[in-house]
C-alpha cells in the first residue's frame, strides 16, 4: 500500500501549460510561467486528471507514484 | 533491416484529398512506419508515421533539434538557408533552449492568455460586425482568418496593426515551398530588423506590452541582447500570424462540412474546448514538423537511422494513428483528442499554444452564432488549398450567410 503522489521537476518545465489546463486543482504556473504543484496528494476524484497531465506534459516534468495494488 | 537501392519517393507528397493528409502516410504506417524518402537535394530522410514513435523520437536526446546541424532536414533549399541562420531557441537543443525559452514562458502562460479572452472576443466581434456589412460571398480568410490573429498579436506584442501585411509576407516567405533561398533569407532578415526597431521604440517609450516587459526584465538586465530578442520576436510574429490563420480557414471549412458538429460548437459551450483539440488534431497545419537529426546511429522500430540523417516526426501522421485515435479520419468534436501532437511534443512544443487555443475557442462559436446559416459559397475548384506552403490551410474561403437563423 501507499498513497497516490504527484511530483514535478521544475528544472524540466517549459511552461507549456497543459497541466494547468487539465488539472487546475493540482497545478498552477508561477510568475515565470513554470509549474507549481498545488497538491502533491490529490483526492481520488482528481487522479485521472493528474495522470492525464503527466501524459500530456511535453517535457515529462510530471511523475505520478501510484499506490501498490 | 532494409537497405534501399530503388529510388526513394520524393518528399513532400501531394495531397489527393485536400482536407486529408497525403495518403502515403497511412500506407507507410501500415507497412513501413519508419519510412525512407528523398528530399529536394536527393538526401535520404526518414518519416515517422506512428504516434508512439513521434513522441519518443522528439524527446530522445540521441536526436537533435539544432537547426544549424548540417544534417538537419528541410523540405526546400530556401528552408535550409533560413534554418542555418536561425538564432531563436526554436532551433536550439538544451541547455540553451530552456535558458532562452524561460525568458518568454510567462508571457504565454495559461493564466495570462485566459485573461485575454474578453479582448480577443471583442476583436472577433468587431471583425464580424464588418463582415456582416459586406457583399456576399465574402472571403472568410481575408476578412477573419488573417486579421483576427494578426490583431490579437499586434495588441499582445505592441506592433502597429498596419504592419501586419508586411509580417504576413515575411511569414509566407519562410513558410512557402516556392521561394528562392535569397528571397526567404531576405524576408527573415527584414522581419528581425523590423522587430529590432520595435524594441528600440519600446525602449524609448515603454507600454503595457510584451516587448516592453521583456526589455525591462531581460534586455536591460543584460540577460538577453537586443539582437537575440529580435530573432525570438520575429519567430513569435511569424508563428502568431500564420498558424491560427490556417486553423480558422480550414477549421471553418471542416465544420461547415459537418453541420451537426458545427451546431454543437455553436450551441454548447461545453463542447468547444474539446472541439478545438479535435480540429487541431484533424488539421495539424504545421505539417512537416517536428524535425530532428540523429546524433548517432539509432534503431527505431527495427529501422537503422544513421548518424547525421534527418527525421520528420510527422504530427499530421501521428494525429491520424488508429492505435491512438479510433476511426482517426472521422472528425468528431466530441472525442477526447487532447493528446494530439499538433503543437509538437518535447521541449519545442508550441510556446503560443494557450493563445492559439483561446483564439480558436472564441472564433468558431462567434462565427457560427453571429453569421446565421454560414455556408461555403464556392464553386468547384474555387477554394485554393495551400499546397504551396509548409503550413497547410486555405488561401481563400468564400462564404455566405443569411439574416434569420433557421434551425
Amino acid at each position: 500500500m501507499g498513497t497516490f503522489k504527484v511530483a514535478v521537476d521544475e528544472d524540466l518545465c517549459i511552461g507549456a501549460g497543459q497541466c494547468v489546463l487539465v488539472a487546475p486543482q493540482i497545478f498552477d504556473q508561477d510568475d515565470r510561467g513554470l509549474v507549481i504543484l498545488l497538491d502533491a496528494t490529490p483526492p481520488p476524484a482528481l487522479h485521472e486528471a493528474a495522470r492525464k497531465a503527466a501524459k500530456l506534459c511535453p517535457a515529462r516534468a510530471i511523475t505520478i507514484e501510484e499506490p501498490d495494488a | 533491416m532494409h537497405e534501399d537501392f530503388a529510388p526513394l519517393p520524393r518528399f513532400p507528397f501531394r495531397r489527393t484529398d485536400p482536407t486529408q493528409p497525403p495518403a502515403e502516410y497511412a500506407r507507410a504506417r501500415a507497412t513501413r512506419p519508419v519510412y525512407p524518402v528523398s528530399l529536394w537535394d536527393g538526401r535520404r530522410a526518414w518519416l515517422l508515421t506512428r504516434y508512439d514513435d513521434v513522441r519518443a523520437v522528439v524527446a530522445d536526446p540521441r536526436f537533435s533539434g539544432e537547426f544549424a546541424n548540417p544534417g538537419f532536414p528541410a523540405v526546400t533549399a530556401a528552408r535550409v538557408v533560413v534554418d542555418r541562420n536561425e538564432r531563436a531557441f526554436v532551433g536550439m537543443d538544451n541547455p540553451r533552449h530552456d535558458h532562452y525559452r524561460r525568458m518568454f514562458t510567462n508571457e504565454f502562460s495559461a493564466r495570462r492568455m485566459m485573461a485575454l479572452r474578453p479582448k480577443i472576443a471583442a476583436i472577433g466581434n468587431r471583425l464580424i460586425d464588418d463582415l456582416l456589412t459586406m457583399a456576399q460571398p465574402a472571403d472568410l480568410v481575408a476578412h477573419m482568418a488573417v486579421p483576427f490573429p494578426s490583431l490579437v498579436m499586434c495588441d499582445l506584442v505592441g506592433s502597429p496593426y498596419e504592419d501586419h501585411v508586411f509580417i504576413m509576407e515575411c511569414a509566407a516567405a519562410r513558410h512557402g515551398l516556392t521561394q528562392t533561398p535569397d528571397q526567404a533569407e531576405r524576408k527573415a532578415r527584414e522581419l528581425a530588423g523590423y522587430f529590432l526597431q520595435l524594441i528600440e521604440r519600446k525602449e524609448q517609450a515603454p507600454g503595457d506590452d510584451f516587448v516592453s516587459r521583456i526589455v525591462a526584465e531581460h534586455v536591460r538586465t543584460g540577460n538577453l541582447s537586443r539582437e537575440d530578442f529580435a530573432e525570438v520576436g520575429a519567430m513569435i510574429l511569424r508563428a502568431g500570424h500564420d498558424t491560427t490563420t490556417n486553423m480558422i480557414g480550414l477549421g471553418t471549412l471542416l465544420l461547415l462540412d459537418h453541420p451537426e458538429q458545427a451546431a454543437a460548437v455553436r450551441d454548447d459551450p461545453e463542447v468547444v474546448p474539446g472541439a478545438i483539440e479535435e480540429l487541431l488534431r484533424y488539421v495539424s497545419p504545421v505539417q512537416f514538423a517536428p524535425r530532428r537529426v540523429a546524433l548517432e546511429d539509432v534503431e527505431i522500430a527495427g529501422v537503422l537511422i544513421r548518424k547525421g540523417e534527418g527525421v520528420f516526426a510527422l504530427n499530421p501522421a501521428a494525429n491520424r494513428d488508429p492505435a491512438m485515435f479510433d476511426d482517426p479520419d472521422r472528425l468528431d468534436v466530441r472525442r477526447d483528442a487532447s493528446h494530439h501532437l499538433a503543437f509538437g511534443f518535447g521541449i519545442h512544443q508550441c510556446l503560443g499554444q494557450m493563445l492559439a487555443r483561446i483564439e480558436l475557442q472564441v472564433v468558431f462559436p462567434l462565427l457560427l452564432q453571429r453569421m446565421p446559416n454560414l455556408r461555403v459559397a464556392a464553386s468547384e475548384g474555387e477554394i485554393r488549398f495551400k499546397d504551396d506552403m509548409q503550413i497547410y490551410g486555405v488561401h481563400n474561403l468564400p462564404v455566405a450567410w443569411s439574416w434569420a437563423r433557421s434551425r
